[in-house]
């Protein structure tokens, strides 16, 4: 008996010595709920399924081995191998499923390029038609400007008007008025006329009106005959729907003589009302003479 | 049974000096293994494993080390577990850093689409 227990006694140390599995392996434990975990992910087994079956067979490898009670470094090893082919899994899986978005998004990328392109064009053609239709009421203005120039020519020839140095300048003689009156006589109202439609056509002009005398008669008479006169002008172009502040009246008397007056024919030319038109900003310079 | 004692003693000496030789296993040294795992780590590094998965690469050189110096010792068995986590390490290197180009390349390809789309959004604002 004593011999028996010689010989088992070492048998026992070999034992100890080769390992017997502890109750657990922890690196065991950590790789096979790490692999459940992968293998419940359906990304994982959609986009990585063989290197989820092989790190499912390097699991059971060690599985095997920790049963079979083999060494625990080995055991620590094949667990440390599955747990690597695990999370080689679960990246192969985010590899392939970078790789497969990767081809969708080049395709829409394309379609994308596709519609810049499209609506690069729509805008450029949109820019060519505004800039078409902005070509044309360009051309559009210039011609109504051509034709408003035309037109001020041609009232301009109506009226009889002069242009000057203080622009366009009309002279009525005093053959619109009585001998020493400031009524307008009917014969002259033809003038008014045209002056009146002139102004209601041109809103941006305005008119100065200055009356003249010969030198017959006292000197203050011939100022406010020369005032009445203008003023008579300035309410006939007023009931004619003209503003009244377009219209300014100056009376200059027998001064600014135009001819001699030692004469009926030069007496006569000196007898006048002359009308100034505005420029386009509706100002009149003054006499300066 | 002094001389039966000796024997018994002398059988046992036996058996535990083969049981040691046979757990040091194999008498080659892993050359092969150590070359491809070796090629592993050069693919992985040139997939850019140094930027995209620095630790592992570490994990698999330091174990290669490892492994090569296990079979200067003439530990076989253990250069071959080495390289063999060396490897798998290497392989994990490798396919992270192809995963974390292939996702950098989907972010700039999505961000591309963003900007052609708000590109279109534009075009269509300004008509």
């Amino acid at each position: 008996m004593p011999k028996a227990y010689l010989a088992i006694f070492p048998l026992l140390i070999l034992l100890v010595g080769c390992g017997g599995p502890p109750a657990n392996n922890p690196l065991l434990l950590s790789a096979t709920s790490e692999f459940n975990t992968a293998q419940q992910d359906t990304m994982v087994v959609r986009h990585a399924p063989v290197a989820l079956k092989e790190a499912e067979e390097a699991l059971e490898k060690t599985q095997d081995l920790w049963e079979s009670k083999a060494d625990k470094a080995v055991v620590d090893h094949y667990a440390f191998i599955a747990q690597q082919r695990t999370l080689i899994a679960i990246e192969t899986a985010k590899l392939n499923a970078a790789n497969s978005e990767l081809s969708r998004s080049e395709v829409e990328r394309q379609q994308v390029l596709l519609d810049v392109r499209r609506s690069e064009s729509e805008r450029s053609e949109a820019r060519a038609r505004q800039a078409q239709r902005e070509a044309q009421s360009e051309r559009a203005l210039a011609a109504d400007a051509m034709r408003r120039a035309e037109e001020l020519a041609q009232q301009v020839r109506d009226l009889e008007a002069r242009p000057t140095e203080r622009g366009l300048v009309l002279t009525l003689g005093d053959v619109l008025f009585e001998t020493g009156k400031s009524d307008i006589r009917s014969e002259g109202m033809r003038s008014i006329e045209n002056l009146a439609t002139f102004l209601n056509e041109y809103p941006e002009r305005n008119i100065m009106i200055e009356g003249f005398t010969d030198n017959v008669g006292s000197e203050s008479f011939n100022m406010q005959l020369s005032r009445d006169r203008a003023n008579s002008v300035k309410s006939a172009l007023v009931s004619r729907r003209i503003q009244a502040n377009r219209i300014e009246t100056v009376g200059f008397g027998l001064n600014h003589p135009v001819a001699d007056n030692t004469s009926n024919a030069g007496r006569q030319q000196n007898r006048r009302v002359e009308i100034i038109i505005s420029d386009q900003d509706g100002k009149v310079s003054p006499r300066t003479q | 049974m002094e001389f039966n004692m000796k024997q018994y003693y002398k059988f046992l000496a036996c058996v535990i000096g083969l049981g040691l030789l046979t757990a040091c296993g194999s008498t080659n040294p892993p050359t092969q293994q150590l070359t491809e795992t070796q090629m592993v780590i050069q693919q992985a590094e040139q997939d850019g494993a140094e930027e995209y998965a620095p630790l592992e690469i570490r994990e698999a050189k330091i174990k290669l080390n490892l492994a090569r110096e296990a079979v200067e010792k003439e530990e076989y068995e253990e250069a071959i577990l080495l390289a063999e986590q060396a490897r798998v390490s290497a392989e994990l290197a490798q396919v992270r850093a192809q995963s974390g180009k292939a996702q950098k390349a989907v972010a700039e390809l999505r961000e591309s689409i963003r900007v052609l789309k708000a590109e279109i959004e534009r075009n269509q604002r300004t008509d």
